[in-house]
């Protein structure tokens, strides 16, 4: 296992372990309080996903899982566990 | 899909379970569709091509999130729809979130339009798993066909409607095909939804056991929720726990609960609403391996390619650098012509006609000057903003709909870090160096509120276009041969500022941890013309109508502030010269302690370039009227004309040589000669430096006030950027005369 943020660019991943509270990350959306927001497991990233590392160059990555391009600060990256796999 | 609307005809009768179906006065039925989806499944796209100008945009109560509604008869039927905001889930974890659910289980819509990107099936049908659960009939559209076409998918439409009890249509709404099929649907399901109940899916053996026993208990002992509450969803989210439904119904029964959930926690652990949120997951990508044929071979989509140079580490920030010139250089290049053009209008021939209009009807002179210096000139200056902020909006809506400004915000955000700020909150800024009104609307785009408060704070630090006159004015009189760099010199001292405010921001009143941010690029596409011409006029009609009210009566009061007590011979006595008195001393120690900057200063609240106007008018000797003389009428509509073509060939000659903005010192020559040999007398380099830094800083103008005003709900955060930038204004500007003093900088 190793963080989200460590996988280099084309490589693959199967997500091990998600380690962020549901009320942590923002989607873009947010309520009264500023914090919030909705689980990152909404938008597809979850236990057992495969996911392909777009672009990994600081600041935040870019992350491939199904059909959609998703962008993630590093510090969110980083409490996502992931299986290396080779391909 | 015929025998669907065959349908149409049977009697119709208000399902159990549901408030009767809305009737309108001619007893003709009314059909409420909620139309739902996910972000970026292209909703707005199909409900602009559906509903077209009929489209009502308001806000949801109490919150800055969009509603648009739009009502319509299709085939004899009223159709009502109204738009839920974009959402990945039905949680309760995100106000637009709430809005949606609480709108689909309170108002109870006959029908819910799930609007499904058919490209990126899993994660949409995720959401129509859980509006499943409130038993509504469900017509679903499958949008962006053409798109999954392409891509050489292959969707089994018949077993997406087997399998989940729903009428799927194939819609592609960019090129407006499939749409009459799917109001024919929606017509039809609404008209027999007992035919068309959604199908109950099987979230496992373990949950489903667990959901009867708590709905057989609840129908014993809390049975008036199951009338006010979808059943099913009811049950699903008190199993979950979900606070923000139980504080609805008032639930307290821990006893209950724990009765129902014991066997499936001592199964599977405490977490219920992971577990069903995995269940629903499990359902949605099941549901997906079964009706849809990818092509075993995948190649490069252009996305990816474009992406590869326009995220790339070296390339990304010149080119997107690169993008916001051009939008500002085409922005400001092709509106300036029509901004002067309106002004020259508003400031000579209308003028002319309303005086002779009104003289014709014989009004007495007050009002004449009332209605062409107060009302013409006030009005005008609002309306010498429009070209700028339809242009800029519209190049704005372009980067929305291509896809390209989610990337602008990922290669920004590095540098945003730095002052609490995510990269999205980048442009609203860039936005405010044109015009800050703009910028304070381009923060609709920022969801949070956090950060579009605190990116909204800051913007007016950010100096317009407006206060550039006041600059060029001062810096020709006293520092002729370095005005240059003495304007940049005020630029960057914006800039600065904004970077000490938001750090300061940060640690106190937007305490706290930023939210971390995940956010979807969505593929690129070209957005149609109708649709940016859409989107552009929903952007600046609310400054068209709202912001010329405002102005209006705004203008009138300062006229009469200038003109009143009656008879008023010297500017210095009118209430304005009064209040400029009043001001005076707070200034002194500023260096421009006199009535005539205070005043002037007062008057360039309404806006910054009123600042020279009126110190024209105030240092101006007594002014000889009727000097100018007027043209026949006949002649001045043909120069109204004239100069419209002339505004429009220079747009274009400004946007093909696409260098040097129009120079600003060119114009009105004569005008501001012999006011700067007025401020040569009354101020020194440093005061005026000082001025123009208060200038920078100080209060922005109204139509700032009252975007704020609008895009916040209230007066609050424009009561907290009008207090911060009196003191950094008067702070800065004593600094500035004080300091320069000291170091014998003063004569």
């Amino acid at each position: 296992m190793m963080p989200l943020g460590l996988l280099g660019v084309g490589e693959h991943g199967e997500i091990a372990e998600i380690r962020v509270a549901p009320t942590l990350c923002s989607s873009g959306c947010g309520n009264e309080r500023g914090k919030c927001d909705c689980r990152v497991e909404d938008l597809g990233i979850r236990v057992g996903k495969m996911v392909e590392m777009l672009r990994n160059a600081g600041g935040p990555i870019l992350l491939k899982v199904d059909e959609s391009r998703l962008a993630l600060d590093r510090a969110l990256a980083m409490k996502i566990m992931i299986k290396e796999v080779a391909k | 899909m015929k025998s669907v609307v065959q349908l149409k005809d049977e009697v119709v009768a208000p399902a159990d379970g549901y408030r009767d179906a809305t009737v309108d006065s001619g007893a003709r039925r009314v059909i409420t569709v909620a139309v739902a989806g996910n972000p970026n499944a292209g909703k707005s796209t199909l409900i602009n091509a559906i509903a077209g100008s009929r489209l009502h945009v308001g806000n949801w109560p109490g919150v800055t999130v969009e509603k648009k509604e739009a009502s319509f008869e299709h085939q004899g039927t009223r159709i009502r729809l109204v738009d839920l905001p974009g959402t990945y889930s039905l949680s309760p974890y995100t106000q637009e979130e709430i809005i949606a659910r609480d709108y689909l289980v309170q108002e109870r819509p006959d029908l819910i339009l799930n609007v499904v990107d058919s490209t990126n099936l899993e994660r949409n049908l995720y959401l129509t798993v859980q509006i499943l659960e409130l038993g509504i009939p469900v017509v679903m559209a499958l949008n962006m066909s053409d798109e999954a076409q392409e891509k050489g998918y292959r969707l089994d439409v018949k077993g997406i409607e087997e399998m989940l009890g729903v009428v799927a249509v194939p819609t592609a709404a960019t090129r407006k095909s499939g749409l009459d099929q799917l109001l024919e649907a929606v017509v039809a399901t609404a008209a027999a939804p007992k035919l068309r109940r959604p199908k109950k899916l099987n979230y496992g053996y373990d949950i489903e056991t667990a959901a009867e026993l708590l709905a057989r208990e609840l129908a014993l002992e809390s049975a008036p929720l199951l009338e006010r509450f979808p059943e099913r969803w009811l049950v699903l989210k008190i199993m979950e726990r979900d606070e923000h439904v139980l504080r609805q119904v008032n639930f307290g029964d821990e006893a209950l609960l724990e009765r129902a959930l014991h066997h499936l926690r001592s199964e599977h652990g405490d977490d219920v609403e992971s577990l069903m949120a995995e269940a629903r997951y499990g359902l949605a990508s099941g549901l997906t391996r079964e009706v849809l044929r990818k092509p075993e071979l995948k190649k490069t989509e252009l996305t990816e390619k474009i992406d590869r140079v326009v995220l790339n580490r070296f390339l990304g920030i010149p080119i997107f650098l690169g993008a916001m010139w051009l939008m500002f250089k085409l922005t400001f290049d092709l509106s300036k012509p029509f901004g002067d053009w309106i002004n020259d209008m508003t400031g000579g021939p209308f003028k002319h006609w309303a005086s002779i209009l009104l003289g014709a009807i014989g009004a007495p002179d007050w009002t004449v000057s009332l209605a062409t210096e107060g009302v013409i000139s006030g009005v005008g200056f609002v309306l010498v903003f429009v070209p700028v902020i339809f242009l800029m909006m519209f190049f704005i809506t372009f980067l929305e709909g291509s896809g390209y400004m989610a990337r602008a915000a990922f290669v920004m955000d590095r540098a945003m870090h730095a002052i609490g700020l995510h990269g999205k909150s980048f442009i609203p800024m860039l936005l405010g160096f044109g015009c800050n009104v703009p910028g304070i609307y381009a923060t609709r785009t920022l969801e949070n509120p956090r950060d579009k408060a605190l990116t909204a704070l800051l913007i007016p630090l950010m100096s317009c276009g407006a206060r550039l006159p006041v600059y060029v004015v001062f810096t020709g009189a006293f520092f002729p041969r370095s005005s240059g760099t003495v304007i940049w010199s005020l630029y960057v001292m914006g800039i600065a500022l904004a970077i000490v405010m938001g750090l300061i921001f940060k640690k106190t009143l937007f305490r706290g941890e930023a939210p971390m941010f995940i956010m979807e690029l969505p593929p690129y596409r070209m957005p149609s013309l109708h649709s940016l011409c859409v989107h552009t006029w929903e952007k600046g009609k609310h400054f068209l109508i709202k912001a010329g009210t405002y102005i209006f009566a705004v203008s009138v009061l300062v006229w009469f502030l200038l003109n009143l007590p009656w008879g008023v011979e010297n500017r210095k006595d009118s209430y304005l010269g009064q209040a400029g008195q009043v001001m005076a001393p707070a200034l002194a120690p500023l260096g421009f302690g006199t009535w005539q900057a205070a005043s002037s200063l007062i008057t360039g609240v309404i806006a910054k370039e009123i600042v020279v106007g009126t110190m024209g008018e105030i240092y101006a000797p007594k002014k000889e009227e009727a000097k100018q003389e007027f043209k026949p009428f006949g002649e001045e509509v043909k120069e109204v004309a004239v100069s419209f073509g002339k505004a429009c060939r220079e747009s274009v000659s400004n946007v093909v040589s696409t260098f040097g903005i129009t120079s600003l010192d060119t114009q009105e020559k004569e005008e501001r000669s012999a006011l700067k040999g007025m401020v040569l007398k009354t101020f020194t380099p440093l005061t005026a430096y000082a001025f123009m830094a208060f200038v920078l800083l100080y209060m922005p103008c109204m139509v700032v006030a009252f975007a704020m005003r609008q895009e916040f709900n209230g007066w609050k955060w424009f009561g907290v950027a009008f207090a911060y930038q009196t003191v950094l204004a008067w702070g800065m500007a004593c600094l500035i005369y004080q300091g320069g003093t000291l170091l014998g900088l003063g004569g």
